[in-house]
């Protein structure tokens, strides 16, 4: 069997179906009325569960976020992701990173750990060189965490814990991936 | 045409993930797993697959990305992609999904469903065609569970995969969860479906957990495998003697033994149905 070599969507067959397919995939990921002929329902039904594996990628990705929302993720969840798409480069992280963005969360009432994290997320999905930033961490000891990334040094974030009040300076390097605990600081 | 028989005995199945590692690697009796061909990167085999491999478990690339039921032909790369893995694994063979994840840029993030009309067969045909040109090993398609089904279908689903299977000469991954999963949500006997599928042309079959919700059956992959399933594996092998089946499990990890038993209850069922068809 040959394998027809055209131009691609040159085919107008292929451009059809392809304009039937971006139309049925838009409202199932956008949480819209089908396509006619769809039922309703089972649209509804597919296009929650596209969103909830979409959020649970976050999830996995975020922990300390998600510990944090609780019960109130999946209802958070759902409308961003109706309204946002997931990225391009279809990273959990930098999703969560927009999720988080959209909420328009009050870094300061946040948990350490969910502080830590997006700090830690800025700073891994930071696209324009150096970055630089901190919080204030409450427990065990309130702490002052500065998260340094500089490209041309490392590829990692480099966390920088500063301990008041008796000045003792510790000096994290990460792991690639901020999300993985195991390469968090302590 | 590539029309390949099957000449493998594959045995007992898991889906390898990371999460898994220790439970498949002291796992007993597995003859095979399977790994996501996406997770797969430059950087090397995962230790575990690479562990498998020496204790002579054989490996299958089962690819998530390639769209072979999209309006798009497969993409060059994810194909080359797919055929490194199988060579770098040894693999028998390879399998893909019967449905579309990315339309117009977008990605939907999961396996969806292809309408079950003539022209979208034909499509389906000339892609599938594209990918076996670009593998050196035999090709499986498994049939998806689809929440959402095209309206103006031409022909169910057993019809649609055996034409299919007929017209590629590629061979059957059945999805006996999927099965189960679509009977139940658009209303049809799952065993006379199962009674219409080319059997013979099974390269190995998939079993899933799932769960009900709102009185529709989700196939999560995340919770035990339910009794329907475990009785559609007795019937399956009450009907023939399939080469492989395989457990997969993506999310919300049970302890080992759990697993274990999971991969056990799955064995028993497929003796069953065989101690059935021996003695019929």
């Amino acid at each position: 069997m040959s394998a027809p070599e055209g131009p691609r969507g040159a085919d107008p067959d292929r451009e059809a179906y392809a304009a039937r397919q971006a139309h049925l995939l838009d409202a199932l990921l956008r949480g819209h009325e089908p396509p006619e002929g769809f039922d309703a329902a089972q649209a509804g039904a597919a296009g929650s569960a596209l969103r909830r594996k979409r959020g649970r990628a976050v999830a996995l990705a975020w922990p300390a976020l998600t510990l944090e929302l609780g019960d109130a993720f999946a209802d958070r969840f759902d409308p961003y992701a109706r309204a946002v798409d997931a990225p391009a480069s279809g990273s959990p992280l930098e999703d969560g990173l927009g999720f988080a963005r959209a909420l328009a969360l009050d870094a300061r009432g946040l948990g350490d750990d969910a502080r830590v994290e997006l700090l830690l997320a800025r700073a891994a999905l930071c696209r324009h060189g150096v970055f630089a930033s901190a919080a204030l961490l409450r427990r065990p000891r309130r702490r002052l965490l500065v998260v340094v990334r500089l490209p041309w040094l490392m590829r990692v974030p480099n966390a920088i814990a500063i301990a008041p009040p008796n000045l003792h300076l510790s000096v994290r390097v990460l792991r690639k991936n901020p999300a993985d605990r195991r390469g968090r600081r302590r | 045409m590539h029309t390949t028989h099957v000449t493998w005995q594959l045995g007992q199945g898991a889906g390898w993930r990371p999460q898994l590692d220790g439970a498949i690697a002291r796992a007993e009796g597995l003859g095979f797993i399977e790994v996501i061909a996406e997770a797969i990167g430059a950087h090397g085999m995962p230790a575990g697959v690479a562990a498998a491999m020496k204790r002579g478990l054989q490996v299958v690339p089962h690819g998530v990305s390639l769209s072979l039921g999209g309006a798009e032909r497969p993409d060059r790369r994810r194909l080359a992609h797919l055929a490194a893995v199988a060579e770098q694994v040894g693999a028998p063979l390879v399998s893909e999904h019967i449905a579309f994840v990315r339309a117009d840029g977008r990605e939907s993030g999961h396996l969806l469903p292809v309408p079950r009309s003539r022209e979208a067969l034909d499509i389906l045909v000339e892609n599938v065609a594209i990918a076996q040109e670009a593998l050196s090993v035999p090709l499986a398609l498994e049939h998806v569970a689809a929440l959402v089904q095209w309206p103006g279908a031409e022909m169910d689903e057993a019809a649609f995969v055996s034409e299919l299977v007929e017209r590629t000469g590629a061979l059957l991954l059945l999805d006996l969860s999927n099965l189960y999963a679509n009977a139940h949500n658009h209303g049809y006997d799952a065993l006379e479906s199962l009674g219409r599928l080319p059997l013979d042309r099974i390269a190995y079959v998939h079993v899933g957990g799932g769960r009900f919700r709102d009185g529709v059956y989700h196939d999560t992959h995340a919770e035990p495998v339910v009794p329907g399933v475990l009785h559609l594996v007795e019937e399956l092998f009450a009907l023939t003697d399939a080469p492989g089946v395989l457990l997969e499990r993506d999310d919300d990890f049970p302890p080992e033994a759990e697993f274990a038993a999971e991969l056990e209850a799955i064995a028993a069922a497929a003796r069953h149905g065989r101690e059935h068809r021996v003695r019929a």
